[in-house]
């Protein structure tokens, strides 16, 4: 059949197989969410007769209430919330100042540092945990909040990020500021640190969730149950993987901590999607 | 540029000193704590007591940790090329500005914003025996269910289709963000030269992102080494340890019965063999672009 | 408001490799000076040196009698329009005006009273409370301008700053440029790569080339004596045509010169001793010779390409020698691609430069 529409180079690579493919494959990949969700809505009782029963009514969302009324879980939605706020806070004042420094002023040794500091993108958390563990073992800051925040703002993806954001802002801004007689200090904070908000709205996003969904330094960190957070705390509610006892209220936890991340993805996802092919491509 | 205003100045570098503080701290000198740690005897009390190179020895040694490393080679074997290949996939069939293709791309990354825990939590309920949306599938089918999560091979199958599911979404959006950047009139050139899709993809958009490619490919491979969490929660390395990652071993090592010199050896063992191999990908890919 | 500026000795390094040597000016107050050359040639790093946005490596700069190459760019008293504007993006216009002035702590109703006068002679008043981004790319212009005036500087600079308007709105804000310079009265230096810029605004053009001032002057010296061959070249379009001279005899009145594919020309010219004749050639202006009537004898110009531009016609073409040629006719000029014409021009209208480029004029005093 002759394609009489006008030419667009979105002809020449896309292709309607490919994209009902994709559609299938995404469908395949709901499958098992809404296979949760369904499963949230029903009474563990129900449950315990065989899970075909999710397609069948009645439907209820007492699972969802037992999770509010069981304050251990909303003890850890307020721990992982403390800390990925405290831990993003920190990651966006580091990085803003740093990444101005690096893009903008003059010291001994600037480049060298810069490199030792893109080297730290190459290193593993594998490689640094145990020792991290006996650190803060030293000092005795296991079970606090602030031992959760800390190993995150070493994080070099911030400064590296920061440090492109303000390279990207022309140069003439500054001087224009320099000839307004404008000081260091204030040339940073009222002239350019405006101009990065998106920047500081991509990386405070993105370390948000990464402080959000850490699971292996709050395993060891954190210990004690009141201190866990709620990758961990739920993680700690599952016994083996035979288990099929509640699987109406585990469910229902899953929804419910992946609420706050789904939300802020909804709102965010531009910002999401910048921070992680942020400086990748060329 | 040595514009008069960007003297070099000590007081400069405060700007930086923060930051380089918490670096320093957190990451250089538990990196190198980390190093010296492997070569000696160190417990839960602490207690160094230096012994060279023996941890790695014992390392070495260790059948469990031949089997982790088997384990975590052919898990990365098989789930990065899945990945890349999947992510190439995606990216070309939804590289368009549509309302579907967006709302697919949106679709296919949400699921990597979800913790570790959620995932697994996911896919266990999905896999369980008897229960499970698989076992369900089965029975409707007529076929005998698996138990994918206590079965040798079956346990470390789930745990890269749960990887899979969760980590496709930055190879198709890094892919997408490559094809972005293609410019339209390399297109519309190809169109008056009378090119066919087929050589417009293998001509043209595949050999534009080709290093993307490469990259994503080296990204994945760091990644997918460092499978931890999905093997821990999913099926805590069974049956038998057919399932036990390294990373996994380093933590049950360090942290389970704290041999903390033995853990870390390990652990310096497996940021060699990250390296080497995103090192071997890198060279592989530098060979071929000169050939 | 307007003060002399003193550039003495200015020396400007890259490292090893040296951008300004030993460049000495000095501007009048009030006066506007534009800084004309290649790319490349130095002329920004002169002016942002003024400005105080590179260092200086040696010699020294002093505005109204003031020595300011010491002191940061915020203290000297200049007020300077970026090529790219470099508009505040996230303030608005009146923002962006009076920011300067809020870091001098100038009491808040003199910054509203000037940034409002500043608008008014802009006519940009109306668009105060618009962020940059909502403005067309002449409004922003004349709201970085704006923002100098505010300032009341002693001098103003200028870094190119029509380069990204379109022709059109480029020729009307030169003449607004050349009107608010007669207003205002101040000092103004203006960098620009664009000759017609340098020609209509001027009061005097430097042009820089090679880290050194090439020639300085009023802008039809500039253009009717040059100084040097690169001047020669640099200014005019099309550009100045050269014929190599072979051989030179004195005459009665100035010297004969063997011009090779023009033949013998009489110049009445005097050349001093040091007239190095190797290399040596004569140069001619499209505008100064004129196609001769069929059958007069003078010089044949095999013709390649007539370019029309209705009040005039500029026909390229070769001489015998394969010497390309450039010359002016009227627009109705009937000549045609493949034409050969005769062409003649006044002897004294030539340029005779030297084998190191130093150039001689009719009747000029040696």
């Amino acid at each position: 059949m002759a394609d009489r529409s006008a030419f667009s180079p979105e002809n020449l690579t896309a292709n309607r197989t490919l994209f009902w493919i994709a559609a299938v494959l995404a469908a395949l990949m709901l499958a098992p969410v809404l296979w949760i969700l369904g499963l949230s809505l029903k009474n563990n009782q129900d449950l315990m007769h065989g899970t075909d029963a999710v397609f069948r009514a009645p439907y209820t969302l007492k699972n969802y209430a037992d999770i509010l009324v069981n304050s251990q879980v909303f003890g850890w939605f307020l721990n992982s919330l403390i800390v990925a706020t405290g831990q993003t806070l920190g990651v966006l004042t580091l990085c803003s100042l740093a990444g101005y420094a690096f893009a903008r002023l003059e010291f001994p040794f600037r480049r060298a540092i810069f490199i030792i500091v893109l080297f730290g993108l190459a290193v593993p958390e594998q490689a640094v945990i145990i020792a991290r563990h006996q650190m803060f073992n030293w000092v005795g800051l296991h079970n606090t909040h602030i031992a959760l925040m800390l190993p995150g703002m070493s994080s070099a993806f911030g400064v590296f990020l920061m440090t492109q954001f303000f390279n990207a802002i022309p140069k003439e801004i500054d001087e224009a500021a320099m000839l307004d007689n404008t000081s260091q200090f204030r040339i940073f904070w009222k002239v350019l640190l405006p101009l990065t908000l998106p920047a500081q709205a991509t990386l405070g996003i993105f370390t948000f969730l990464l402080a959000w969904n850490d699971y292996w330094w709050p395993l060891i960190s954190a210990t004690k149950k009141e201190m866990y957070t709620l990758t961990i705390g739920i993680a700690s509610t599952q016994t083996n993987f035979a288990q099929s006892e509640g699987l109406g209220f585990l469910s229902a936890q899953a929804i419910f901590a992946s609420l706050p991340v789904v939300i802020v993805y909804i709102f965010f996802q531009r910002h999401i999607v910048t921070a992680v092919s942020g400086g990748a491509v060329k | 540029m040595a514009e008069s205003y960007r003297r070099s100045r000590w007081s400069n570098a405060l700007f930086v000193a923060p930051y380089l503080v918490v670096f320093f701290a957190l990451l250089v000198f538990p990196l190198f704590w980390g190093m010296w740690l492997s070569l000696n005897k160190v417990d839960l009390f602490g207690g160094g007591q230096f012994i060279g190179l023996r941890n790695y020895a014992r390392v070495l040694s260790d059948p469990v940790f031949h089997q982790a490393v088997r384990n975590t080679v052919v898990f990365v074997a098989v789930s990065v090329p899945t990945l890349v290949g999947l992510g190439l996939f995606l990216a070309l069939a939804l590289n368009k500005t549509t309302r579907g293709s967006s709302f697919l791309r949106g679709l296919y990354f949400s699921s990597s914003i979800l913790s570790v825990t959620i995932v697994t939590l996911i896919w266990r309920i999905v896999f369980i025996p008897n229960d499970g949306l698989m076992a369900l599938i089965f029975n409707v089918l007529g076929l005998e269910p698996i138990g994918f999560l206590s079965t040798k091979g079956w346990s470390l199958f789930s745990v890269g289709v749960a990887t899979v599911w969760w980590c496709i979404g930055l190879p198709m959006m890094l892919l997408l963000a490559a094809l972005q950047q293609i410019p339209a009139d390399l297109y519309e050139a190809a169109a008056l030269d009378n090119a066919g899709k087929w050589r417009v993809l293998t001509r043209i958009t595949l050999p534009s992102i080709k290093p993307t490619i490469m990259l994503v490919a080296v990204i994945q491979i760091v990644m997918q080494f460092q499978l931890f969490g999905q093997a821990l929660i999913m099926t805590n390395g069974g049956p038998a340890g057919s399932s036990r990652p390294i990373v996994m071993y380093i933590y049950e090592t360090a942290f389970i019965r704290w041999d903390v010199g033995m853990g870390a050896a390990a652990s310096e063992l497996l940021f060699v063999i990250i390296l080497c191999a995103a090192m071997f990908q890198y060279w592989i890919s530098s060979r071929k672009e000169v050939a | 408001m307007s003060a002399p500026i003193e550039i003495a000795n200015i020396t400007k390094r890259y490292g090893a490799l040296t951008v300004l040597e030993d460049i000495t000016l000095h501007i009048e107050p009030g006066e506007f000076v534009v800084f004309l050359g290649p790319s490349g040639c130095g002329k920004s790093t002169l002016l942002r040196m003024i400005a105080g946005l590179e260092a200086v490596d040696g010699g020294t700069i002093s505005l109204g009698g003031e020595r300011i190459d010491t002191l940061p760019p915020g203290k000297r008293g200049v007020a300077m329009v970026f090529q790219s504007y470099a508009l505040y993006p996230h303030m608005t216009v009146a923002q962006n005006m009076g920011f300067g002035l809020e870091n001098l702590k100038t009491p808040k109703n003199e910054i509203a009273r000037r940034v409002q006068s500043a608008a008014e002679t802009l006519e940009i008043a109306h668009l105060l409370d618009r962020k940059p981004a909502k403005l067309s790319g002449g409004q922003r212009q004349r709201v970085a301008i704006g923002r100098a005036i505010v300032k009341e500087p002693q001098a103003f600079l200028f870094d190119e700053p029509l380069s990204n308007l379109d022709a059109a709105l480029r020729g009307r804000t030169r003449l607004e440029l050349a009107q608010l310079h007669q207003r205002l009265g101040a000092t103004m230096i203006f960098v620009t790569h664009d000759q017609v810029e340098a020609m209509t605004l001027a009061d005097r053009i430097v042009i820089l080339n090679d880290r050194r001032i090439e020639q300085m002057g009023a802008p039809m010296e500039i253009y009717q004596r040059p100084a040097t061959k690169f001047v020669a070249q640099f200014v005019g379009s099309p550009a100045m045509c050269f014929l190599p001279v072979t051989g030179m005899t004195d005459a009665a009145q100035g010297v004969t010169l063997d011009v090779e594919g023009a033949g013998k020309i009489e110049i009445d010219v005097r050349l001093p001793a040091g007239f190095r004749r190797d290399g040596a050639s004569v140069g001619i202006r499209a505008e100064d010779a004129k196609v001769l009537d069929r059958g007069q004898p003078g010089i044949a110009v095999g013709v390649k390409v007539v370019e029309r531009l209705g009040d005039r016609a500029f026909i390229y073409g070769t001489l015998d020698n394969g010497t390309e040629f450039v010359v002016e006719d009227s627009g109705r000029s009937t000549v045609a691609s493949g034409d050969v014409i005769q062409i003649g021009f006044d002897p004294n209208a030539l340029h005779i430069f030297d084998g190191d480029g130093r150039a001689y004029h009719h009747s000029e005093e040696a």
